[in-house]
């Protein structure tokens, strides 16, 4: 029982939260916790790799991109396809395929990206790996943004099916941390998980790192991927530009804010981010104060985000979570 | 009169302790050595000493000033200078811009090229890139720097480490020749046998703390060094 | 002949902002092993500079009216500013962090700064044409070659001999030079930490100030996000080049640009709209081929 206490905790607080928030019933809450549990899926699957292996990944929101357009390509009626899109492939073109099918079809093909890319890159060294993987992000948002018979270049695509709302999302969030959790409790978890806190250890059988490093990214790749379709299902549009440095941004505050080195951490990360960002939206919408209106200028929630994060690194590098995992209050003998 | 003394000193590294309540004392003009088995604490003791690292308890008083945790800039301004082990030249440095860091605390200039007299391989090479000198000329190039920043105490962490015995005769010599001119030296070292010839107090550090504290004389025989160094028990032994 | 030797200007003229852009990412590396992505936003500041703050769509010079003598130091000195600025609160306090940390540490100040911007300037790109002169052409016999590319080129060659007579004659030089190769042991010889790591601060502002007063010239558009693309081919370049190596960062500039140029130039038409990918799948290449770039900084293999 006790080994699974942290899943079951933290699926346990997603639940409750996914309950509170239908009991209310806002639409805006309702659209805010939607955007924020896929984001959590995203934040747990990039955690599953920077958090496993300790190589920073500036990256994963490739693989996003990858996944939403995955989807978009699968399950966009055939009539907007044939006339928008008109390089993909005769497959996708005549046909659409059920959510359940595209979604997990998205989350192959960012893995499959990322096993060719982690083929090549998981041997370098922890800098030059993360150099890479940012020219991995630049190279993803620059082919999106021109491959106009595909992608739709800098126009958007729109018309995917939403599907997605809350409770398809709280159950996605249960299955990246169930799927996080058996990763780093798993052999090759707590290996890797070895080789990071002890670089001798690491150095003492690279080519095992390296294959367990690549098991992570290419695991971390499919969660991210999924994310990213549930996104595309959730907005009903897309745009390459929303998959770029400000997403990259915001969920790698996530990540750092809760904590790179727990599971608990990448989703109390995207809950206190979120809160973050929330609160500075609405100051920035504005506050009435008696008779005066009050309101931040436009740019405040980032500037605000920015802090945030700078001052987590600065004054807790390891996290809200400090970098260990929810647990039942135990009494200490 | 003591020109340092550490008391009490404790260092540790996230979890792991290296140094344990260890107590010392350099007096002026006084040649002290430092020995120790590897992970004794005696490199932690230097860095300590030098700002490097900061402790996590103790005291460092240099000169009647509390030096404790002060920056390794300002210490090395105040007279102090460390040679560290393994050699750390600037690679891609000529050997006399490599001389050249060590004057630039002083205002006046600093006689480089007294110093390069001195060392004659040095002279001949001063303008390759120190990453090509051979191990000993590198040894001698970085306590010739050290030598530059003109200190009243210089710390130097086991200058015969991978050095050819004709090599360290060499460098001790010159180490003398600092002692001479009224320097204080703290050199801290793995083997015993020349260090007992040249130094006046030895201290012998074992798993952090000072173990055995005595007049190099006292010592000379070995004995009570090994005993101390592997931790035999008087008795035992 | 002609189009050959004007592929050969522009690469030069590209290449010479790249390597004037991955000195500045070069110089911090060096020193702090910080990979700063803020560097594309000081040029960007540096840019913004010139106008008066507001966000008005027209943009009216205020610095950016000034005689060029009076100007230029005046935008030097306001992103020098900047970077000492970033310098004192946010990787001050980090001086012992891990590297990933400093890494999105100057990510967040990038993301800072350029909504920064907007909180101020607005978020629309707004037109400035600064130095209309400099869009004229030189002749030469049948040779057009484009005033402000010469420029351009000059500009830089004069920095860098600047900046490598700084390094190799002076004190402080000196100081830079032994500090990005131990800073530690640097430090033992009573060369102060902060000061250095200052002044690397100060010289990367000074050349993105430089960069961002020819880059606008080019474009004449202002944008908050102008340096951003700046600073990814100036990583690259750095990358290329050899991290820690500054003349490696200079030699992966103008390979970075020759790259663009050439792919700009002799890409089929439909591949065009896909250099950037190139150039940056270039950087993986290099990077499997020789992880430590083409120059190779010694010290910076015995430490990684």
């Amino acid at each position: 029982m006790s080994r699974f206490q942290t899943p079951l905790l933290l699926i346990f607080g997603m639940v409750v939260l996914g309950g509170l928030a239908s009991l209310i019933g806002s639409e805006q809450l309702n659209f805010t916790l939607t955007e924020m549990l896929i984001r959590m899926v995203v934040v747990i699957g990039i955690y599953l790799f920077v958090g496993n292996s300790g190589v920073m990944s500036f990256g994963h929101i490739g693989f996003m991109s990858i996944g939403a357009y995955a989807t978009a390509w699968m399950t966009l009626p055939p009539e907007w396809k044939q006339v928008m899109l008109t390089g993909l492939p005769v497959v996708f073109q005549d046909n659409t395929y059920p959510f359940p099918v595209a979604v997990l079809a998205s989350g192959l093909a960012a893995a499959g990206v990322a096993l060719f890319l982690g083929i090549a890159i998981m041997r370098l060294s922890g800098l030059a790996a993360s150099i890479a993987t940012f020219a991995f992000l630049a190279i993803v948002f620059s082919v999106y943004s021109n491959w106009e018979s595909v992608t739709g270049g800098t126009s958007s695509v729109i018309g995917i099916p939403t599907v997605v709302g809350p409770w398809i999302a709280v159950g996605f969030v249960c299955g990246a941390i169930v799927a996080a959790h058996a990763f780093q409790v798993s052999r090759v978890g707590l290996m890797l998980r070895a080789s990071r806190d002890d670089e001798v250890a690491a150095q003492s059988s690279a080519v095992e790192i390296v294959r367990m490093r690549l098991l992570a990214f290419v695991a971390s790749a499919f969660l991210v991927g999924v994310g990213g379709a549930l996104y595309a299902h959730f907005l009903g549009v897309l745009t390459t530009d929303a998959f770029y440095l400000a997403l990259s941004f915001v969920t790698l505050s996530m990540l750092v804010v809760g904590g790179l080195q727990s599971l608990t951490g990448a989703v109390v990360g995207t809950l206190a981010v979120t809160l973050i960002v929330e609160v500075l939206r609405g100051l920035e919408r504005g506050l009435d104060l008696g008779a005066s209106h009050i309101a931040l200028p436009r740019g405040s929630q980032e500037i605000g985000l920015g802090l945030a994060l700078a001052l987590v690194l600065i004054f807790r590098p390891s996290g809200l979570s400090g970098g260990k995992e929810a647990a039942w209050p135990r009494k200490r003998g | 009169m003591a020109l340092l003394t550490v008391e009490n000193l404790h260092v540790s590294y996230g979890g792991v302790t290296a140094v344990r309540g260890l107590s010392l004392s350099v007096n002026e003009g006084e040649v002290v050595s430092i020995l120790g088995p590897n992970g004794a604490g005696k490199s932690s003791t230097l860095a300590v000493i030098a700002g490097g690292v900061a402790p996590r308890a103790g005291r460092v008083t240099y000169a009647g000033q509390d030096i404790t945790g002060g920056r390794a800039e300002e210490i090395a301004r105040s007279g102090i200078s460390l040679v560290p082990e393994g050699r750390h030249v600037f690679a891609t440095l000529t050997v006399e811009e490599n001389l050249a860091v060590g004057t630039y605390m002083h205002k006046g200039k600093a006689d480089i090229a007294g110093v390069l007299e001195r060392f004659p391989r040095l002279k001949e090479r001063r303008d390759f890139p120190a990453g090509r000198l051979s191990g000993g000329e590198q040894q001698m190039l970085v306590i010739a720097r050290a030598m530059l920043a003109k200190p009243k105490l210089m710390l130097v962490d086991e200058p015969s480490l991978g050095l050819a015995p004709l090599i360290i005769d060499q460098v001790y010599d010159i180490l003398l020749d600092l002692r001479r001119q009224g320097m204080s030296l703290l050199i801290v070292e793995q083997s015993t046998s020349r260090i007992l010839k040249h130094a006046d107090r030895i201290y012998v550090l074992r798993g952090g703390a000072v173990q055995l504290e005595d007049t190099a004389a006292n010592l000379r025989d070995g004995e009570a060094i090994k005993r101390a160094y592997f931790g035999f028990d008087e008795g035992a032994a | 002949m002609i189009s050959l030797i004007q592929n050969l200007i522009d690469a030069l003229s590209l290449g010479s902002l790249y390597a004037l852009v991955a000195l500045g990412i070069g110089l911090l590396f060096g020193i702090l092993r910080l990979i700063n992505l803020a560097h594309g936003d000081f040029i960007t500041v540096g840019a913004y500079a010139l106008i008066v703050p507001s966000t008005e769509a027209v943009a009216q010079l205020a610095i950016g009216g000034f005689h060029p003598i009076l100007l230029l130091p005046s935008i030097a000195l306001i992103v020098v500013i900047l970077a000492l600025l970033t310098d004192a609160l946010v990787f001050r306090p980090l001086r012992r962090a891990a590297q990933p940390s400093l890494m999105i540490a100057s990510f967040a100040v990038s993301y800072i700064i350029q909504n920064g911007l907007i909180l101020i300037y607005g978020a629309r790109p707004k037109n400035l044409n600064l130095w209309p002169a400099l869009t004229g052409q030189i002749a030469l016999g049948e040779l057009r070659l484009p005033t402000l590319q010469i420029v351009t080129i000059v500009t830089t060659l004069v920095l860098m001999i600047g900046l490598a007579l700084f390094l190799k004659r002076t004190s402080y030089g000196v100081q830079m030079r032994a500090a990005a190769e131990d800073f530690r042991m640097a430090r033992y010889l009573g060369v102060r930490g902060n000061l250095v790591i200052g002044m690397a601060f100060a010289i990367s502002g000074v050349l993105a100030a430089v960069v961002s007063l020819l880059f606008l010239s080019q474009t004449g558009s202002l944008e908050t996000g102008l340096g951003v693309p700046l600073a990814l081919f100036g990583l690259v370049a750095v990358v290329i080049g050899g991290m820690g190596s500054l003349v490696g960062a200079v030699v992966g500039g103008f390979l970075v640009g020759a790259i663009v140029t050439l792919l700009q130039a002799y890409l089929p038409v439909e591949m065009r709209s896909f250099r950037d990918a190139f150039a940056f799948a270039f950087v993986i290449v290099i990077l499997l081929w020789r992880p430590s770039g083409l120059i190779r900084a010694k010290a910076f293999d015995q430490r990684v």
